[in-house]
């Protein structure tokens, strides 16, 4: 069985809230400066590094664990949130 | 070697416990006073409660949040030197200027940190990503390269001690085969806990009068031919000759006088002409390095450039500071124009090292 996950209607505003923390404190910008779909490598100059260490900043904050190999997907907050909302099986 | 191709260092600056920037080195040398301070216990948990800190080095009130959130000390301080060399000297980077950079082992700190989170965290990777880089050695010079535009040749140098004058012996093979028009280098340490405690277990036996320092001295040094007409830059002195060598028993005195007569030889300078010479290790080995070397060039000659143990033991930092304190001197004493000074380094883990200058 797959659950689709096409929005984010999946993760909560409390953990959406959590999520945008962890991701603005490793781009280094503020709350404000990040939305749903601007891209944090293009938009706010991050690499490859900053991407993994998202993932492992996510896998801590909820004790979940996410496969490397969906990183290409965690290009944005949506993203991140469907990433981790199927990780976590919310 | 081809031609002869004079090499000139043009600019310096250093981040030390005198503090950040060359103008506070200068006037520290100059001054002489002492830099040990008592250790916050709480921060500093190491084996002594004394150390030689750079004052206010607080990484992100020195360097901005941008770009410092994982950056370790080491990286801190030579991101830091460099960057007062650069801005002083309104000096422009890119693929022609390279960085050399002399460690002994990178942070001992992020080194031990990393490690032991493998050991103890949950599942041996739930490491922090971010903190990899600076468990590698060569984090500092590469950071620094991304931060300040250093698109050159990028290099660092394990020689402990002795670790600034090889770095400048390898700029000097950089600039003479042309793979960069100017080349920044240095050499830093920074002060840990984890640092503190290796140095105490490796050396139990030191006398309590050793305290470990920090800091970080970088030059900038280019052939002749082409700082002044390119930039308008003034030698502050001529990089002449460095010799390194190795010893395998315990004292290294007869291979430091070996080392300083060849540097002589290489050079074409006679014993006499030898303004200043400055040995770099303190404590124990210190009085022991400065012996020798007073022994060859006397004690006015030894005593001009006033170092002694006031910077603590700078590891890696240390030789690389001596040459940024002959500088200091020569520019408060005109008649230092046209003299020779002398560097050594007798590293405890078996190198010697001597780098002879002729000040500008």
């Amino acid at each position: 069985m797959t659950i689709e996950n096409t929005d984010t209607t999946t993760v909560s505003p409390e953990r959406a809230a959590r999520i945008k923390t962890v991701v603005c404190e490793i781009l280094e910008i503020g709350e404000d400066e990040v939305t749903e779909t601007s891209l944090f490598i293009e938009d706010h100059e991050a690499d490859s590094l900053r991407a993994i260490e998202i993932l492992a900043s996510l896998e801590k904050e909820f004790g979940v664990v996410i496969d490397q190999a969906e990183l290409p997907r965690m290009v944005n907050l949506r993203g991140v949130h469907q990433v981790t909302a199927e990780s976590a099986g919310w | 070697m081809t031609t002869a191709q004079r090499l000139v260092i043009t600019a310096w600056s250093a981040v030390s416990p005198y503090g950040i920037g060359r103008k506070s080195f200068v006037d520290g040398v100059v001054t002489g006073a002492p830099t040990v301070t008592e250790l916050d216990q709480e921060r500093w948990q190491g084996p002594s409660g004394r150390g030689c800190l750079v004052p206010g080095f607080e990484i992100r009130e020195v360097l901005g949040a941008k770009g410092t959130r994982k950056m370790d000390r080491v990286t801190a301080l030579v991101v830091s030197t460099v960057g007062q060399l650069l801005a002083d000297g309104g000096i422009g980077t890119g693929e022609d200027t390279a960085l050399v950079l002399g460690s002994t082992m990178g942070s001992a700190q992020s080194i031990m940190d990393f490690t032991k989170d493998v050991l103890v965290r949950e599942l041996p990777y739930l490491v922090d990503p971010a903190k990899m880089p600076n468990s590698v050695m060569n984090c500092a010079a590469g950071a620094c390269a991304i931060w300040h535009g250093l698109k050159g040749p990028n290099t660092t140098l394990a020689g402990g001690q002795a670790a600034g004058l090889m770095a400048l012996d390898y700029a000097r093979r950089l600039l003479i085969h042309d793979r960069a028009a100017k080349v920044l280098v240095g050499a830093a340490e920074e002060y840990s806990a984890e640092r503190a405690w290796l140095d105490r277990h490796s050396w139990p036996a030191e006398t309590p009068d050793r305290v470990l320092g920090e800091g970080c001295a970088v030059l900038l040094v280019e052939t002749a031919d082409r700082a002044l007409p390119a930039s308008g830059r003034a030698p502050l002195a001529e990089v002449l000759a460095t010799e390194s060598r190795v010893y395998l028993e315990g004292d290294p005195s007869k291979v430091l006088v070996a080392c300083v007569r060849s540097v002589l030889a290489r050079a074409g300078v006679e014993a006499d002409e030898v303004w200043a010479a400055v040995p770099s290790s303190v404590g124990d080995r210190g009085r022991d390095e400065r012996e020798v070397v007073r022994s060859l060039f006397g004690s006015e000659v030894v005593d001009r450039v006033p170092t002694g143990d006031v910077l603590g033991d700078t590891g890696a930092a240390s030789a690389a500071l001596r040459i940024a304190a002959v500088l200091s001197v020569a520019e408060h004493s005109p008649e230092a124009a046209g003299k020779v000074a002398l560097v050594t380094s007798a590293d405890r883990y078996g190198t010697v090292a001597c780098s002879l200058l002729r000040l500008a």
